[in-house]
């Protein structure tokens, strides 16, 4: 009886000590550091995207924000990385559209997911731009009609790069071929540069190119741009005809957003959604932004979430529909 | 030509402002620093500073990123050849003979036609790169994937002529290489290949783990331990230039390598590795003594050099010319460029002219600066040497260490290098090359990749290959290296015909 | 048994192996081919180089003459190489290189206790400051933050 009492205090001493913290008010957030997660090498557009965003994150909550380049996979070592990380909203993720992708591609091949996208709660949306289709100037299609018709003269015959096999440059492409009823073959590049590569050095057609990269291209005039892929006309190119206006159902941007793990508590993450709603009204980042030729889209978590889930809804049809490849 | 020195002079007026001096100078130092460790190079030290242009006007930001592009390549060479561990991958060459020279007393000649090498190199690719831009970034566009395979089966053809020892070995070390190489995602068909479920080896195993493991991690395995340790001979003054002889030498291998750097770095996509590997090769087979390469042959870090510095220069000619990304170090730096909202095209150097030109002068006052820089520190980082090797090498390990994990920010590269190191070690107790291995793993992706997608484009026909020019070229050039290097054996067979055909006739 | 001959197998089984592994992968035709083709092809003639090495009557030494006096000093060295890939996210930069250093100041190398710590730290802290705080290459805190 003795013994029993004599063990019960050190155990009730333990689990004092052990509740007392959790009792106590929890530090506000953010109290260390703030890292968001690049999974790019620098120079991209998730990397660009989310510099500015730290810098003006770092200004609201007073506490530095770093971002942290993990490239590798196309993406999914950073993803996946972000995702097992400790959700307590002090490692969040730039990501861009090839977020949906990437495990519906693992499912594809039958290996395990790299990561699912319900281990990510949305923050916000901060860009959406669509793909430009363009040509060289001397090709003799002037619009998409042209193409389509030449393509199903000619199944299969017609070539066209991309910045990688179901990446962000082939899957558009593939969606228009599906509405136009078409075939092209695809000629795989290692990224974006080189696939612009391959299309001004007459090796492929055409390309579904992001626009900052092919812009110098087109005002100097050696590449024509035939179509966009949003839903409205940019405003840099406002003669040339969303896809959707020449009746193809096809709507793609590449899109980045931030992140943060799933598990990371509600009111942190309303912390983080009030400060990139701050910093996005900031002037410094509409300049910033405008001077890298990103239009902002920005949408709140509830709103962002719509839209991605629509997304991947599409994105998950077309990954289906261009199956695998061999 | 007038309009082009009005140009320059625009050029220099504004790369001698003292701010955009400055820049110039601080990258240089930055470069030199973060080139010196291995395998950290030019990509991550651009990388590293790039977020700090984005406050800069462009003009200095793009002159601070460049001086740290070259800064990182003169630094590369250093540690090359005082620890034969490669300062960044494209080095690798430089390892061979480089600390050849080091271990014969001759480092500070070494190091210093190294940096002559590059100065040389690099002044003459930038002449190229103010006059012939346009043009030849053109040109280099018409290099599709069968121009790639081509040129590629050609190099192989040629680095058969590498190294020496065994021609069986060499060539299971190139094959090693490519398996290697071929770890990751097929970027063809999005298969994970040899990953076993490891994301992170979904890009491959990387060019740096492997560089810095097989030539330094394996050089201290080697080393440390061993009671038989080499002895440096410590340097006098007048050791520390290059003797009359080796600049003579050096002469026409800086020339060639130049050429041969610059020419294989416009073409978008390809390795600067590439370049210093076809200088050695090319460098061995003229010479007249093919066989002091490997112990200590000046000319094996003078081509290499040259070549390396000039494909730098040369990468970015299409970039300057026509805004296209050629490469990830293009890529960070029209990254930069984007930043503040200058889109390079066709129509940057007319659009941009003080930028452009800018650059142009102030890359021939980098190239100065790098050689100003380097050329007394030569006299320094020799003593580096003379620090007792039970204190060097871990110091060595410790910057190997830190380098190969910066590059990804990732523990994965830093197993593969411990791995790598192992591999190499053996390889060296058991008599093989381990350039070859590096060379493999870096060209497997394009060699295969070029495979590929030239019969994506032909569906199916290797007839491509020779129907267009500029391949069949290469191809070409392939026979001929072939039959040259069968030549010996069909001399001798006619040789013995021709004898036959003798004594027969003296016996009729 | 020459080290010619002894390469020559290791080279034939890693060849065996690698073409096991190919297994999982399209091979696809000679008109369009598979990621499974070239590793296939590569790692066969893989095999036959090794097979020329065991045959091919080159001059090599007897494996037997192959001496390892620094084994041990290299066995330490890869251990610590090992040791710093696993635990550097874990334990943190400094915590892995201190151990990691003084290891091998301390033990293998087996300077004086001052020394090793010395120039231990030194090293450590050291290239910690250049590299994180100076240069920005961001090196990794472990769990506990440090």
């Amino acid at each position: 009886m003795n013994r029993r009492i004599s063990m019960i205090i050190p155990l009730l001493a333990l689990v004092i000590l052990v509740a007392v913290p959790s009792l106590l008010p929890a530090q506000t957030y953010p109290s260390r550091p703030i890292q968001i997660i690049v999974p790019f090498p620098p120079g991209g557009v998730a990397d660009l995207t989310a510099r500015p965003v730290a810098a003006g994150l770092e200004k609201n909550l007073k506490q530095p924000v770093a971002v942290v380049n993990k490239p590798g996979a196309a993406g999914a070592v950073g993803m996946q990385s972000a995702a097992v990380s400790k959700p307590d909203g002090y490692t969040l993720l730039s990501a861009l559209v090839s977020i949906s992708v990437i495990p519906e591609v693992d499912e594809l091949f039958g290996r395990p997911k790299t990561y699912k996208r319900e281990d990510f709660a949305p923050i916000a949306l901060l860009s959406a731009d669509p793909m430009i289709v363009v040509v060289k100037k001397d090709s003799p299609f002037k619009s998409m009609a042209d193409i389509a018709a030449e393509a199903k003269r000619r199944p299969g015959e017609l070539l066209y790069s991309s910045s990688g096999i179901y990446g962000a440059t082939h899957v558009p492409t593939e969606m228009w071929a599906h509405a136009a009823g078409i075939k092209m073959r695809h000629i795989p590049t290692p990224g974006g540069g080189p696939a612009l590569t391959a299309l001004l050095g007459g090796h492929v057609d055409i390309l579904f190119s992001v626009p900052i990269i092919a812009y110098g291209q087109i005002k100097s005039g050696d590449l024509r741009p035939l179509a966009v892929t949003s839903e409205k006309r940019l405003p840099a190119y406002p003669n040339i005809p969303t896809l959707k206006e020449l009746g193809y159902d096809v709507e793609y941007y590449i899109w980045c957003g931030l992140f943060a793990p799933q598990a990371t508590p509600k009111e942190t993450i309303k912390i983080l959604r009030e400060a990139v709603q701050k910093v996005v009204a900031t002037p410094e980042f509409k300049t910033t932004m405008e001077k890298m030729n990103t239009p902002i889209d920005y949408r709140d978590a509830d709103d962002f979430k719509k839209f991605w889930d629509a997304d991947a809804e599409r994105l998950i049809k077309t990954i289906r529909y261009i199956g695998k490849v061999q | 030509m007038a309009e082009t020195v009005q140009n320059l002079l625009l050029g220099f007026s504004t790369a001698f402002l003292p701010g955009n001096l400055f820049y110039a100078f601080m990258g240089c130092l930055i470069g030199t620093m973060v080139g010196v460790l291995p395998g950290v190079g030019p990509l991550a030290g651009i990388s590293l500073l790039l977020p700090s242009t984005f406050g800069l006007d462009p003009t200095a930001g793009l002159i601070l990123l460049a001086g740290v592009f070259y800064g990182a390549m003169y630094g590369g060479s250093t540690t090359s050849i005082l620890m034969r561990i490669p300062g960044e991958a494209a080095s690798v060459m430089t390892c061979i003979d480089g600390y050849a020279l080091a271990l014969k007393g001759r480092a500070g000649a070494a190091l210093a036609i190294a940096a002559i090498g590059s100065y040389v190199a690099g002044t003459f690719s930038v002449v190229g790169l103010m006059f012939l831009a346009p043009p030849l970034a053109r040109f280099a566009l018409r290099f599709g994937p069968p121009e790639y395979f081509s040129l590629l089966a050609l190099g192989l053809l040629v680095l058969g002529y590498m190294t020496g020892g065994s021609m069986i070995k060499n060539l299971a070390m190139i094959a090693l290489g490519l398996l290697l190489g071929m770890i990751g995602i097929d970027h063809m068909s999005g298969y994970f290949r040899f990953s076993y479920g490891i994301v992170a080896l979904g890009d491959g195993i990387g060019v740096v783990p492997v560089a810095v493991g097989l030539f330094g991690i394996a050089e201290i395995l080697a080393t440390a331990g061993n009671p038989v340790r080499p002895e440096v001979l410590k340097p006098k003054f007048k050791d520390l230039l290059p003797s009359r002889q080796e600049l003579r030498d050096s002469v026409m291998p800086i020339g060639r390598g130049t050429v041969l750097g610059f020419l294989i770095g416009i073409i978008p996509g390809s390795a600067h590795i590439i370049s210093t590997f076809i200088s050695y090769a090319v460098e061995r087979r003229v010479s007249k003594h093919p066989e002091k390469f490997g112990q200590g042959a000046i000319e094996g870090v003078a081509g290499p050099e040259s070549a390396n510095n000039a494909a730098s220069c040369g990468a970015l000619v299409p970039m300057l010319a026509l805004g296209v990304p050629t490469g990830p170090v293009p890529a960070v730096l029209l990254a930069a460029l984007m930043v503040h909202g200058i889109s390079p095209g066709p129509l940057f150097i007319k659009e941009q002219p003080v930028i452009f030109w800018g650059l142009i002068a102030s890359m021939y006052v980098g190239n100065l600066v790098l050689l100003l820089l380097n050329l007394p520190l030569v006299g320094i980082f020799v003593n580096f040497l003379r620090i007792p090797y039970r204190i060097l090498y871990p110091m060595i390990l410790m910057f190997c260490i830190i380098g190969v994990y910066a590059v990804n920010t990732s523990f994965v590269d830093v197993g593969i290098m411990s791995i790598m190191g192992l591999l190499g070690y053996l390889l060296r107790k058991f008599d093989f090359e381990t350039a070859p291995v590096v060379l493999g793993v870096v060209l497997a992706p394009i060699i295969e990749m070029s495979l590929r997608q030239s019969l994506a484009m032909s569906n199916g026909s290797y007839a491509i290959f020779y129907q267009r020019p500029i391949s069949a070229a290469f191809l070409t050039g392939a026979v001929i290296m072939i039959l040259l290097a069968l030549k010996p054996l069909i001399r001798k067979g006619m040789d013995s015909k021709w004898r036959e055909a003798l004594t027969k006739a003296e016996k009729d | 048994m020459t080290i010619d001959r002894i390469s020559g197998i290791v080279l034939l089984v890693l060849a065996g192996y690698i073409a096991f592994e190919t297994r999982v992968l399209p091979f696809g035709t000679h008109k369009v081919p598979g990621p499974g083709y070239l590793p296939f092809l590569l790692a066969s003639i893989l095999g036959i180089l090794g097979i020329l090495l065991i045959v091919v009557k080159e001059k090599s030494s007897a494996l037997r003459s192959l001496k390892w006096p620094e084994g041990l000093h290299a066995a330490a060295i890869v251990g610590c190489c090992f040791f710093a890939t696993f635990f550097i996210e874990v334990l943190g930069y400094r915590v892995t290189m201190i151990i990691v250093l003084g290891f091998l100041f301390g033990v293998v190398e087996r300077m004086k206790i001052w020394w090793a710590l010395g120039l231990t730290l030194g090293l450590t802290l050291g290239s910690y400051w250049v590299f994180n705080d100076l240069l920005m290459v961001i090196l990794p805190r472990g769990g506990f933050g440090i």
